[in-house]
């Protein structure tokens, strides 16, 4: 008792570093929080369990960041009403006073051509980002996934049609045809939607069936076969969850490249007047690029950031789904 | 190889029948009455639209339809376009007219980028998860991720505004069309206008036409960089984990011959893949770049020709992109072949 009382216990012996006292704090005070220094053997075989887990291999830099702009953007959208005063109606519709105005304190970030605040425009165009990506994917994802299941299934002579005809419809440049449909059928949102959803069907399709060719060959196919489970449920609840991966990985990245191309759309003249959209602004804003150069430089900016935002969260997930990558 | 060849040409003859009528439905599809289109319906009475309908085959069923589509389309004979700037030309003679421009717009790039994009994939893949690497694929993600027409945008204002500004209006770089509207028009020779303005002795239409060139080249270049920049990288870290790269390193080889023969060769087929692609895409041309630049070519022309909904312009493009599709992937099979012998199709 009076030994180990003289005895001064250095930190250097219990292998704390400096700040010790800090770390012991957070130590006891956070429930799952763990230091390296206090049990570095729990430590390292957290760190080689962890890398098998899905979650954690997202966990990179550049992933974070991504998601981090997909967040911002997805605030902006859910508090559209908050982070401006004007309403829809504001900016969408009533005759603005001023066309073109400088930033001022009532038009942070200046005006449209119709007199509309280019900040409420950027709030709210998130919200018409977010939906029109996200809807126009889901057509192509669930019509791919059934004529590219049913393709690779099947396979033969239906097969062979189906793919030699996506081959020819895979080659043209989407754009084009998107025009081509949407000045036709008029240029409302859901028509824009629906055109790119069913033309982006073929890459999926592709997608879809050379995943669906490598599990086909399983053995619990020809055990389900064998125990007298019918095509649909073979092709869509034995075949399917095997093969989606590869989908998942790019769907992030297609929806990233759906908004590029509506406000590509937008920015030829093909847009829907009646919504907000970056696109329409940046149009708008390109007759007065040399004087006002702001006004299609902002919309420009959020439609790069969610670009960015979906892509880099798509490579993320692809690079964690990928086997190759498991260390 | 050539019984592959030879097999493959022949395949072209199904496809190039498929590419036809399913170019014949997209024109059903489109729902544009040609006949109607043609005149002024202010002006025409119903009796000359029905004449025309009848002369164009119309009013026949549709198999007869497409049967006239098909020998039309044998015979070379794509209509005439009725509206907008090819108005009065016939549509193979425009698309001669336009072709051109655009491959002369679009080779430059086509050369350039994967020049550069493949140096800055193999520099990245070198320093895997180093600064320069997060760097090179950020920049990589931000190009495929900026709108082209953005790209184009900042380009027009650097060129106009920025550099005028800070050299006291000496240099300028002309940011709208192909020419100066002061400038006359080479002797049409071969439609290149850059070769025109040789043929024909004339070294400041060519000075000007160069100058026109150069923000949409940039533009190009910067657009297309990113995606092979990415398909290299990722390729080249796919080959460095083989084996005989650590054989190669084992034997003593330089680190630079390592990276530039053993892997970089290796690395290259899916590469090829993307800078053939480009191939295919500098004789379809860009829609956007060339309607923000003005500058008269087959996308600006594509997208005219949608806009005032010129049937036998937007038909006899599409027909076009269908062929150059067709053949490019004819001649990509081929080159494979020839780049990376391990594989034989059957």
């Amino acid at each position: 008792m009076e030994k180990s009382q003289t005895k001064i216990i250095t930190d250097k012996e219990y292998n704390i570093p400096k700040g010790g006292f800090k770390r012991l704090i957070k130590f006891y005070l956070f429930p799952f929080w763990r230091d390296e220094k206090f049990s570095v053997q729990e430590y390292e075989l957290g760190k080689i369990k962890s890398k098998r887990k899905l979650f954690n291999r997202l966990y990179t830099p550049l992933t974070i960041f991504g998601a981090l702009l997909l967040i911002f953007i997805a605030i902006c959208a859910v508090y559209a009403s908050w982070l401006t005063p004007y309403s829809i109606y504001d900016l969408n519709a009533r005759p603005g006073t001023d066309p073109f105005a400088p930033p001022s304190a009532e038009h942070p970030l200046g005006t449209t051509i119709l007199g509309w605040d280019i900040y409420g425009r950027l709030i709210y165009g998130c919200r018409t980002a977010f939906t029109a990506g996200l809807q126009a994917i889901t057509i192509s994802v669930i019509g791919g996934i059934i004529i590219g299941v049913i393709s690779a299934y099947f396979g033969g002579k239906v097969d062979s049609i189906i793919m030699r005809i996506f081959d020819i419809l895979i080659a043209f440049p989407t754009l084009v045809l998107v025009l081509i449909f949407v000045k036709i059928y008029g240029s409302e949102l859901s028509n824009i939607l629906a055109v790119y959803g069913v033309l982006g069907i073929p890459n999926y399709a592709r997608l879809v069936r050379s995943s669906v060719l490598q599990a086909k060959e399983n053995l619990y196919v020809n055990a389900a076969k064998t125990s007298g489970a019918d095509n649909f449920r073979i092709m869509f609840s034995h075949i399917l969850p095997n093969a989606i991966s590869p989908l998942i990985a790019s769907v992030f990245s297609a929806i990233g490249f759906t908004i590029l191309g509506i406000s590509a759309l937008a920015f030829l003249g093909f847009s829907d007047k009646t919504i907000i959209d970056w696109g329409t602004d940046i149009n708008v804003g390109r007759t007065r690029l040399y004087t006002k150069p702001w006004i299609s430089l902002w919309p420009g900016l959020f439609v790069a950031i969610t670009v960015l935002g979906f892509m880099l969260v798509g490579d993320g997930i692809r690079d964690a789904l990928d086997p190759k990558s498991k260390k | 190889m050539i019984k592959y060849i030879i097999k493959r040409v022949l395949l072209m003859i199904p496809m190039l029948f498929t590419l036809l009528i399913l170019t014949w439905i997209f024109s059903r599809l489109m729902a544009i009455d040609p006949a109607a289109n043609m005149f002024d319906p202010l002006t025409t009475d119903q009796a000359t639209v029905d004449a025309m309908r009848r002369k164009l085959g119309l009013d026949q069923p549709w198999f007869i339809q497409l049967g006239i589509y098909i020998r039309n389309f044998f015979l070379g004979d794509l209509g005439q376009s009725y509206l907008g700037r090819s108005q009065g030309y016939q549509v193979t003679e425009y698309l001669g007219l336009i072709i051109p421009r655009t491959i002369e717009l679009m080779i430059v790039p086509t050369i350039l980028a994967p020049i550069i994009a493949i140096k800055l994939g193999v520099i990245s893949a070198a320093k895997k998860d180093k600064t320069t690497d997060t760097l090179i694929r950020g920049i990589a993600v931000a190009g495929s991720a900026l709108p082209s027409f953005l790209i184009a945008m900042l380009l027009m204002y650097f060129g106009s505004v920025i550099l005028p500004s800070f050299t006291a209006g000496v240099i300028f770089i002309p940011t709208i069309g192909n020419k100066d509207p002061t400038f006359d028009d080479p002797i049409p020779v071969t439609n290149f206008r850059i070769i025109d303005c040789i043929l024909s002795n004339r070294p400041d239409l060519l000075l000007d036409t160069m100058i026109h060139l150069i923000l949409p080249w940039l533009t190009l270049t910067i657009v297309s960089l990113a995606g092979t920049t990415r398909v290299t990288r990722s390729s080249m870290l796919d080959v460095l984990q083989q084996d005989y790269i650590r054989t190669a390193r084992a034997k003593g080889c330089l680190e630079s011959t390592v990276f530039n023969k053993h892997a970089l060769r290796n690395a290259m087929i899916p590469t090829s893949t993307v800078v053939v692609a480009g191939f295919r895409n500098a004789l379809i041309g860009s829609v956007i770049v060339e309607r923000i630049f003005n500058y008269i070519g087959l996308g600006f022309t594509t997208w005219e020709s949608i806009l005032y909904s010129d049937y036998w312009m937007i038909l006899g493009i599409i027909l076009y992109f269908g062929i150059i599709v067709l053949a490019s992937n004819l001649i990509s099979d081929v080159l494979y072949t020839i780049i990376d012998p391990r594989i034989m199709y059957k």
